[in-house]
């Protein structure tokens, strides 16, 4: 459109203002508005090649919490992720309010997520709730986190400690080498093989250790996903929840399962927007799955083991949520009994009779009720330090993690900054 | 106005035996509208009938009273009144074992182990709450406490017991105090606006109502649905005077879908008030107890909740 006025087109205006504005303010170009990109090089060429100590591959809730850890011990670490950002369901999904981090007054669970969410609730201008007070509901607790920023957060964090980035990458197939592991992965344009000492398996599905054909646990049935939006009403970013969509039957198992479950999402909420005549005034580009494959661990926590708040032997984090299984009819979470705090023992991160490769997040191995309070972002991300630690040190011992002393792991965990149980 | 005398008499003695029986009846069989009912009504007839029949006997009377015995019964009644009202133990021994006068509703009492707290709202349904005192509970100086239930939204419902000595709720007891002050207030509020207290309590930020969000103790004491969910708390503040602690508060969720009989009700914390730097609503919440707290909680050794349900009887 031509505005004759100005002798300029609507864009040139825009574009004119924005830089006139930015040299008033005596910015230079490219701190606002403009950025450049860094170049790397042969991008035309789709082999790439890396040679890491630590492979992560799935960059979310507990992912980017493990290759921090990896890379703040020295371990070169590489993280692979399918989509554009990291930080998963806390940021992908939108459930920006990750918890719990406390449980009965105290805080449980600290370390690199906390460290996360307490920066970006700052850099927000947020606030952190007092866990000194007693919740009325479980999830009053919870975190209310700006997701963007989070996101951004999240990569300066893996910047600064050195590990490599690899967004729309997915491993294609995993084998055994004699220093480790050879992955290879795929993204558009790009054609990765990665030799590696550990990996770590952040995919909430525990899809590397399905490629490499040790066996998982899977329901027949899913716990409905949700997907977030918010409608006729602004979204606030870190300070309230968005509208919640339960999509029954939403599946991660697959690409081709969780492609159906967005588009039921999405052709819902259209329906939504279409019957209320309101405007859609915000909507997460994926949905959050609570559920899909479980491995089958060197131990497997029990919902019994859960609920009583066994301290296991070679425990690596706290978890806190009620038992919360998601059904057709609703959710009526079973609180724990007061003063319950269960904890995540190391061998429930390692596939039974894998070396070399551990998993952190909601396919960590336990019954499904167990899960169902185990799957909650505080527990994934200190599941996500302690397979960061126990990788890190496994690539520089050239061991694998259950062979490293497991005080060790815990010191270094506590060193830091992860509460671990005194008794364990 | 000359009424027959027969006639007069014939009602009298006939109502007073309805009376009677009736009185009989409310004291040894579980509580009955129809009975109660009918004894309350007789009672006003009687009073009507007994009018004639002292019109028709003045003279007998005036003679009566005249006499010695008037004293006599004037001071063997006054006496019995003051006994019933004041109801010592040996009188509420008696009541208890009526199955309605007693604990048709509610009955408090301390003994050698702590207090016992009856509540029969229904004959199918029987609440016992007991109280085992702790180390620091001064049997001589009782703490002060309140019993109330709140609905799935937090809100109270409806206050079974508070101690009658209890003169400064709003220091001794802020949390009960704040709880009652709040649904009074959604009541006002539901009552001046025409709305549901249920949609007010809804409106007012602190608590986000849920299905569950009726403030009709009879649906989460006696449900007509037993099979619905409809869980509700109960809740018990105890605070000692004088000793420096705040007061505490003890809970325990009830559903009569997930019946049980026996349940211990467990520490919640202590209330404080909010402070708001922008002058806004009073409001209160639990902290975890610290380490600050002694003998406080050694008030109470242990509280357990019986409730005996015959449902669908």
């Amino acid at each position: 459109m031509k505005d004759s006025q100005f002798g300029t087109d609507r864009r040139n205006f825009f574009q004119q203002s924005a830089f006139g504005a930015a040299a008033a303010a005596g910015f230079a170009q490219g701190s606002a508005s403009h950025v450049v990109a860094q170049s790397a090089p042969d991008v035309t060429r789709p082999e790439v090649s890396n040679e890491v100590d630590v492979l992560v591959v799935g960059g979310g809730t507990a992912g980017h919490v493990a290759a921090i850890q990896a890379g703040r011990l020295g371990a070169k670490t590489l993280i692979v992720e399918r989509n554009s950002q990291l930080g998963g369901t806390t940021t992908t999904g939108g459930v920006a309010f990750p918890g719990l981090f406390d449980a009965w007054g105290q805080q449980v669970i600290a370390g690199i997520g906390w460290e996360l969410v307490t920066e970006s609730v700052a850099l927000d201008e947020g606030t952190l709730p007092n866990f000194a007070k007693v919740p009325q509901r479980h999830w009053q607790n919870q975190v209310y986190t700006n997701q963007f920023l989070y996101a951004i957060l999240a990569e300066e964090k893996c910047v600064e400690a050195g590990v490599e980035i690899a967004y729309y990458e997915f491993p294609q197939s995993v084998h055994k080498t004699s220093g480790g592991w050879r992955v290879d992965c795929v993204g558009f344009g790009t054609k990765r093989q990665v030799h590696c000492k550990q990996i770590i398996d952040c995919t909430g599905g525990a899809e590397v250790v399905g490629l490499l054909g040790y066996p998982r646990l899977r329901e027949t049935e899913r716990q409905p996903g949700s997907f977030l939006f918010m409608l006729g009403e602004e979204h606030q970013p870190g300070r309230n929840q968005i509208h919640r969509l339960y999509v029954h039957g939403a599946d991660s198992t697959n690409s081709r399962t969780a492609t159906l479950a967005n588009l039921t999402g999405r052709k819902s909420i259209l329906a939504k927007v279409r019957k209320e005549r309101k405007r859609l005034m915000h909507l997460q580009p994926e949905t959050g799955f609570r559920e899909s494959y479980r491995i089958q661990g060197e131990t497997v926590i029990t919902v019994n083991d859960y609920t009583s708040g066994r301290v296991f032997d070679d425990a690596i984090s706290y978890a806190f949520y009620p038992v919360d299984l998601h059904t057709r009819s609703g959710v009526k979470p079973k609180p724990l009994k007061r003063g319950t705090v269960p904890t995540i023992p190391l061998r429930a991160l390692v596939p039974k009779g894998s070396r070399d490769i551990t998993v952190a997040g909601r396919c960590v191995s336990s019954d499904r009720l167990a899960n169902s309070g185990l799957r909650v972002q505080a527990s994934c991300m200190g599941m996500g330090q302690a397979a960061g630690v126990a990788a890190a040190l496994a690539a520089r011992r050239g061991t694998t993690p259950l062979e490293l002393p497991i005080d060790e792991v815990r010191q270094c965990l506590r060193q830091y900054g992860q509460i671990l149980p005194d008794s364990a | 106005m000359k009424v027959p005398r027969s006639l007069v008499s014939l009602l009298t003695a006939l109502c007073f035996c309805v009376l009677a029986g009736t009185g009989v009846l409310a004291f040894l069989r579980p509580f009955s509208l129809r009975l109660v009912g009918l004894h309350a009504l007789i009672g006003f007839v009687f009073v009507a009938i007994v009018v004639f029949h002292l019109l028709n006997n003045q003279v007998h009377l005036r003679r009566y009273g005249r006499s010695p015995s008037l004293w006599i019964s004037l001071l063997a009644v006054t006496g019995l009144t003051l006994v019933f009202v004041w109801q010592p133990a040996p009188i509420r021994g008696v009541l208890g074992l009526s199955h309605n006068l007693g604990p048709a509703l509610d009955r408090f009492e301390f003994n050698q182990e702590g207090f016992i707290y009856v509540y029969t709202p229904d004959p199918n349904y029987r609440l016992k709450l007991s109280l085992r005192k702790g180390r620091a509970f001064q049997t001589d100086d009782p703490p002060e406490l309140a019993i109330w239930l709140e609905n799935a939204s937090f809100y109270h419902i409806k206050t079974l017991h508070r101690s009658q000595h209890t003169q400064h709720a709003r220091e001794s007891l802020p949390y009960w105090d704040f709880k009652v002050r709040g649904w009074e207030k959604a009541k006002l509020e539901a009552d001046q606006s025409g709305r549901s207290l249920a949609e007010v309590a809804e409106l007012d930020g602190v608590s986000k109502a849920t299905q569950n969000s009726s403030f009709n103790p009879k649906d989460y004491i006696v449900p007509y649905d037993s099979e619905a969910s409809m869980p509700y708390r109960m809740l018990v503040e105890i605070n000692q005077p004088g000793d420096n602690q705040p007061s505490l508060v003890y809970s325990v969720e009830i559903d009569n879908a997930d019946p049980r009989t026996f349940q211990l009700l467990e520490l919640v914390g202590y209330p404080k008030q909010e402070t708001s730097s922008d002058g806004g609503e009073e409001k209160w919440d639990l902290y975890y107890v610290d380490q600050t707290f002694d003998t406080a909680l050694e008030l109470i050794d242990s509280v357990l909740l019986t409730i005996e349900r015959e449902m669908g009887s």
